[in-house]
């Protein structure tokens, strides 16, 4: 019979060795990897935002329909501080004096740190002299139809930054204050529409 | 002279350690992302000193944005399923499927006349950034933002209200917002604004 030549009979031949794969390395290069890995960290940490908007919270007097107006406290003109918020980052300040004689010396300023603040610091120390404590100062805040949203938020902002602990947002204006308007060529009308 | 010789090291450096930190900190971000979602307009909030955080349910957002159009949502998916039920019998209009209901209730936010409602719940996910949203009206004789605070205030007893407006919004448009407000006798609500750090100097 014919012999039938295979790879095992001829592996005999050569001696009893094992058949051994290739050693290969187990290490891999993972630098792409972290690349990878870091590309994607650092998305993720730009998408997260992590300052969290604070509130700031307004409470309001129920509606005129609801309260007695005889129940309400009078406050002297002298304990007050007015401040007109108008257009184009401009603030208005005053004080009323006592009597109706409607003379008022009128501030204007801007809503940076040597502005408003430092305006309403001085009349806090007034008030303090002149009754005893700053904590008797009533800020009256009269935004102006045409002002900034923000510069509210801004003089809110400063109640809470200097301590005031009286303060309103009042939506009508006196003479004094149509007096200021006409002078700086304010409004009380709202923006004419623009879409 | 004989030079010194220095011992060559191999520059490949085992990057195991490095690769298990950077996909453990990847996966602790991308489990903490909350993507924003989709806003209706760009609203710029001005920054405050206040440091009370924005309580995480219960919660009737108002957006105005710099033109004044305002949009209104809340927090809640229970909620905005029961609002729409009221809004639907408020105005009358034909009753949403629950395909309908389901999109409502992903809405975070609406802004168009409550007439509009079927239509904007009717249009697919695709769609429906297509939509232009005017803002909710606020007429003196009609105004909805009122109703839809109401009825909002019906279904959920606890509903805050926080205000999200523009900083160049003219005040008398957020002035407007609060009117409608105190006529629902809602005096106490809360402005949000972003965090700013006491000493930083304003723009």
């Amino acid at each position: 019979m014919a012999e039938m030549t295979t790879p095992e009979s001829g592996a005999k031949k050569k001696g009893h060795k094992k058949v051994r794969s290739k050693k290969m390395s187990t290490r891999v290069d993972l630098t792409a990897m972290v690349d990878l890995g870091f590309l994607l960290i650092t998305f993720f940490m730009l998408a997260t935002t992590f300052n969290k908007p604070k509130a700031m919270e307004v409470n309001k007097p129920a509606k005129d329909d609801e309260i007695d107006q005889k129940d309400l406290p009078e406050i002297k003109q002298s304990k007050t501080y007015t401040v007109l918020i108008a257009a184009n980052d401009k603030a208005y300040c005053y004080t009323a004096s006592d009597d109706d004689s409607g003379n008022v010396s009128v501030d204007s300023t801007d809503f940076s740190r040597t502005g408003f603040r430092e305006r309403l610091r001085e009349r806090q120390k007034a008030v303090a002299t002149q009754w005893g404590s700053q904590d008797e100062l009533f800020v009256l805040i009269k935004p102006l139809p045409q002002s900034d949203y923000r510069n509210l938020v801004n003089v809110l902002d400063e109640m809470a930054i200097n301590g005031v602990k009286k303060y309103a947002i009042i939506d009508e204006f006196n003479g004094p204050d149509s007096l200021i308007v006409k002078q700086v060529g304010q409004s009380f009308e709202p923006a004419a529409a623009s879409n | 002279m004989a030079k010194a010789k220095i011992a060559r090291k191999s520059t490949a450096i085992d990057m195991t350690a490095m690769c298990d930190v950077a996909f453990l900190l990847l996966t602790f971000f991308i489990l903490t992302t909350k993507f924003r979602p989709q806003e209706l307009a760009q609203i710029n909030i001005p920054a405050s000193t206040a440091q009370i955080p924005i309580p995480d349910a219960n919660i009737l957002l108002i957006q105005v944005s710099d033109k004044g159009k305002v949009y209104v949502g809340v927090d809640d998916q229970n909620t905005r399923g029961l609002w729409l039920d009221k809004i639907v019998e408020r105005y009358q209009l034909p009753k949403p499927t629950a395909a309908q209901v389901a999109n409502f209730k992903l809405m975070d936010a609406f802004g168009v006349p409550a007439e509009r409602i079927p239509e904007l719940i009717g249009a697919k996910a695709d769609q429906l950034a297509k939509i232009e949203q005017p803002g909710i009206l606020m007429d003196s004789l009609n105004n909805q933002l009122g109703d839809l605070v109401r009825m909002a205030r019906i279904v959920n007893n606890d509903l805050r209200i926080a205000i999200k407006c523009d900083g160049a919004t003219d005040y008398d448009k957020v002035d407007k917002v609060i009117q409608t407000l105190q006529d629902q006798k809602v005096n106490k609500f809360n402005l949000i604004t972003s965090a700013r750090t006491s000493g930083e100097a304003k723009e």
